[in-house]
């Protein structure tokens, strides 16, 4: 399967097929939202694979019929001349193959970032959350035939949470495993999220309760980005691209205070925290 | 290299051990040199990733790599003890309307090509869930607890899995030789004659199981211990090979003697 | 639907009646005693004077019918009823030992997407005017027979087992069900020996993360097993201590019982010699 992927506001599209059948696939991935990407410039990696000039045109042409400008391909060193031919740059060979299944894998960019020795971090692109904050500002809430016959139907957290200002969605009571809340600004939650629930801000999170679910804070890239919790136990926490997970110990420890210091993320008790906008690295 | 075998887990009826069954029979196939990959085809209700411990390590889950959100290969979980292992886990936030039949068979497809064996975690019920676990597969394990509704339940979900013309076979769990003699729980041929499917395993009921589920650490790792040997049992049966069902039934001498005691 | 005079029937009273109680029995995980909990919850209360209805809702994979050792009597099914086939008198089962307690069972070669949610919620919402109770059973998962099984309740009941991933269904379900339902847990299975020894979550590990009001705690016992099998509640079973943990739970529930529960400890030493009323 192909992928395309953000990185700042380009795109990086992974073939790992016949280029035929990876435009097939994405305008099939694209049909609904033929415009998300359009005004975006993007690269393309083959892998191992050596089509002809006029199947890259062709792939070239269908990216512009979304609005994405094809500025490069990277690939095996035989596709360069191809590859010049039709006024792409040649971005030198593909940095990982086929997908052959071994350890997690590690993007080219590692950071070791513990919290503990159970921690690690990965550099990952969160895309899916940036358009499911997106989604959610713009689509009105549904209402199904069931609804309105006054049935009583399973609810989403999101029905409970009452938006402040712009920028700071305020939600009381606890959230549930499997309920979600995701804002384009900061999140604050008065009670306690549970394991498998999840947080994801494009800002702040501040949980005045017990943090035991999955936080995302600065989920669009922003690494001053903090979470604060009365207890702060996550499945994991999330803060812009660096991710960690904290060891099993339940002893309580306070209200703490996690955050982006020299490329690691650092919990201090949230006394001793450091509350300036700007982060220090 | 020829695809892997592409087999779903399932009941019919919740809580007779899906889930552990996935978890074990996985590792003890890793164990013999395979190379496995679990699915968690239980969106919105995952488990599997608690019962193996990985629940802190998912990153992307089954839903997001049919969105095409990431890659496939970033989904997946290497298990820290087995090499040969890697899960897929659901994801939680989402329901099983999030992805079709189509889509999970394609899913399943790709993993075939990387590993021996896909074991597909199928929620409970007959509902979309199911069918869309169903459609990965080739081929199905059903587990059954020797309890009449159990037994009901597995019945009805063997007559939808033939109607598709897929081969079944059976796993009998939280088997209760006491229980059995007293007359107050089916027997094993009982079970195999109202089911009429082929028999894969017998895995006796052990309280060790609730203990090491909540833990994450699968008993099939601890290859010494009785229910260890068992897995190891199905996975070389699954495998091909022909062997004796260990016989449950007379107490030890132990066992008499607290029973009269009270 | 046709109103038929039936001798078995609640007789139509001059002064009208409160309306009945409209509670599912649910717990996202499955095999944790949602079904057994709503036949001896039923069977309870109706040996207590009420009258009480128990809908299966699990409909493709009935079970309630062999809890009760009802299968045998079962001749129509809840989509009978919804179609229009028959009449709710019809469909209804009486209980063999219990008078006021009735059964509508679930349709066993049917799928749960042939329930229409609004039908089954209006049926509910008239089963309760002729009903003190109407239990219904819920299906495992969170899928379109759940969505069913909640639409007609305003109460719920959460069983949950002393074990991670039951507690962890159990939670999504409590968020999916909502703050306009009152929800009571039942925590099923607990085995004090094991809790004791650490091999399992204690009362207090469940509902630090449920924080939900607790109606009872139902010990393991190999007799629950048995009833199930042989069809006869252990609810209905005097010397039973599993039969009087679903008693009391039954007598939280209608409020005669305010008392808190009690958790289910290890026999002692003596007990475990002896041999305790069993």
């Amino acid at each position: 399967m192909s992928t395309v992927r953000g990185r700042g506001r380009n795109l990086e599209i992974a073939v790992d097929r016949a280029l035929g059948a990876a435009v097939d696939e994405m305008r099939a991935q694209f049909a609904g939202r033929p415009d998300f990407y359009r005004g975006s410039r993007a690269v393309a990696n083959l892998g191992i694979l050596e089509p002809p000039a006029a199947e890259i045109a062709a792939f070239r042409d269908a990216l512009a019929e979304y609005g994405i400008t094809l500025d490069g391909v990277s690939g095996v060193e035989s596709i360069a001349p191809v590859v010049a031919e039709l006024d792409l740059a040649y971005l030198g060979s593909a940095p990982e193959a086929a997908a052959e299944v071994s350890a997690l894998p590690r993007p080219r960019r590692e950071r070791e970032v513990r919290i503990s020795d159970e921690a690690r971090s990965l550099i990952a692109d969160f895309a899916g959350a940036r358009q499911d904050m997106v989604r959610r500002r713009q689509a009105p809430a549904a209402t199904s035939t069931l609804a309105s016959a006054g049935v009583a139907l399973p609810q989403t957290a999101a029905a409970r949470a009452v938006p402040v200002g712009i920028a700071t969605l305020y939600h009381r009571g606890t959230l549930r495993g499997g309920q979600a809340l995701h804002n384009l600004g900061n999140l604050v939650v008065i009670g306690d999220v549970n394991p498998g629930a999840e947080l994801v801000a494009s800002g702040d999170i501040v949980v005045f309760g017990a943090l035991r679910g999955v936080a995302h804070a600065g989920a669009q890239g922003d690494r001053s980005a903090r979470v604060i919790a009365l207890e702060l136990a996550p499945t994991q926490l999330r803060i812009a691209t660096l991710i960690a997970t904290s060891d099993a110990g339940t002893r309580a420890r306070g209200p703490e205070h996690a955050s982006i210091v020299d490329e690691r993320i650092v919990v201090v008790p949230f006394a001793e925290a450091d509350l300036r906008r700007e982060h220090t690295s | 290299m020829s695809a892997a075998r592409r087999i779903v887990l399932t009941s019919g009826k919740g809580g007779v051990g899906k889930t552990t069954t996935t978890a074990n029979l996985g590792a003890a196939l890793a164990l013999r040199g395979k190379r496995v990959v679990l699915v968690d085809a239980d969106i919105g209700l995952r488990n599997l990733d608690l019962v193996l411990g990985v629940e802190k390590r998912i990153v992307f889950d089954l839903v997001e790599v049919v969105e095409g959100r990431c890659q496939l290969r970033q989904a997946l979980i290497k298990d820290k003890r087995l090499e040969n292992l890697l899960v897929l886990p659901a994801a939680q936030t989402r329901d099983k309307t999030a992805i079709g039949e189509l889509q999970m068979a394609e899913v399943t497809a790709q993993l075939a090509e990387l590993c021996d064996y896909v074991l597909i975690d199928c929620p409970a019920g007959i509902e979309h869930g199911f069918r869309n676990a169903v459609a990965g597969a080739s081929e199905a394990i059903i587990v059954t607890t020797p309890e009449v509704s159990s037994i009901r339940d597995a019945d009805r979900v063997i007559g939808k899995l033939r109607e598709r013309g897929m081969p079944v076979r059976l796993v009998i769990n939280r088997l209760r030789p006491e229980m059995v003699r007293s007359g107050d729980m089916l027997s094993v041929d009982d079970v195999t004659d109202i089911l009429s499917a082929e028999l894969l395993g017998i895995v006796p009921d052990d309280e060790e199981v609730i203990d090491t589920t909540n833990r994450g650490e699968p008993v099939a790792l601890q290859t010494e211990s009785r229910l260890g040997a068992i897995y190891d049992k199905i996975a070389r049966r699954l495998e091909g090979d022909v062997v004796a069902f260990t016989q449950f039934g007379t107490p030890g001498f132990f066992g008499r003697l607290f029973r009269k005691a009270g | 639907m046709h109103e038929m005079v039936h001798e078995e029937a609640p007789a139509q009273s001059a002064v009208p009646r409160e309306r009945g109680r409209a509670i599912v029995v649910t717990s996202g995980k499955g095999g944790v005693g949602k079904t057994t909990t709503t036949a001896n919850v039923g069977a309870a209360l109706a040996a207590g004077g009420a009258s009480v209805v128990l809908v299966d809702a699990d409909v493709g994979l009935r079970n309630l019918d062999i809890v009760l050792g009802l299968e045998a009597r079962v001749r129509h099914h809840v989509l009978d009823v919804l179609e229009n086939k028959v009449t709710l008198d019809d469909a209804l089962v009486t209980d063999k030992r219990v008078p006021s307690l009735r059964l509508l069972a679930a349709a066993q070669t049917r799928e749960k997407d042939d329930v229409d949610t609004v039908a089954f919620r209006d049926l509910i919402s008239s089963l309760r005017d002729r009903f003190d109770y109407v239990l219904i059973d819920c299906p495992a998962g969170i899928e379109k027979g759940f969505v069913n099984a909640i639409a007609g309740a305003d109460e719920a009941i959460v069983v949950c087992t002393p074990e991670v991933s039951a507690v962890r269904d159990a939670d999504r379900v409590v968020g999916l069900l909502g703050d306009n339902r009152s929800i009571k847990l039942i925590i099923n299975r607990l085995r004090p020996a094991l809790v004791r020894k650490g091999k399992m979550l204690s009362v207090d590990d469940v509902n630090g993360i449920l924080r939900l009001s607790l109606l009872g705690v139902v010990a393991e016992a190999p007799d629950v097993i048995v009833s199930t099998n042989r069809g006869e509640p252990v609810a209905l079973d005097a010397a039973s201590p599993v039969g009087e943990a679903y008693r009391q739970i039954a007598q939280r529930i209608s409020g005669t019982l305010t008392a808190p529960p009690e958790v289910p400890r290890e026999p002692t030493f003596f007990e475990k010699l002896f041999g305790s009323a069993k």
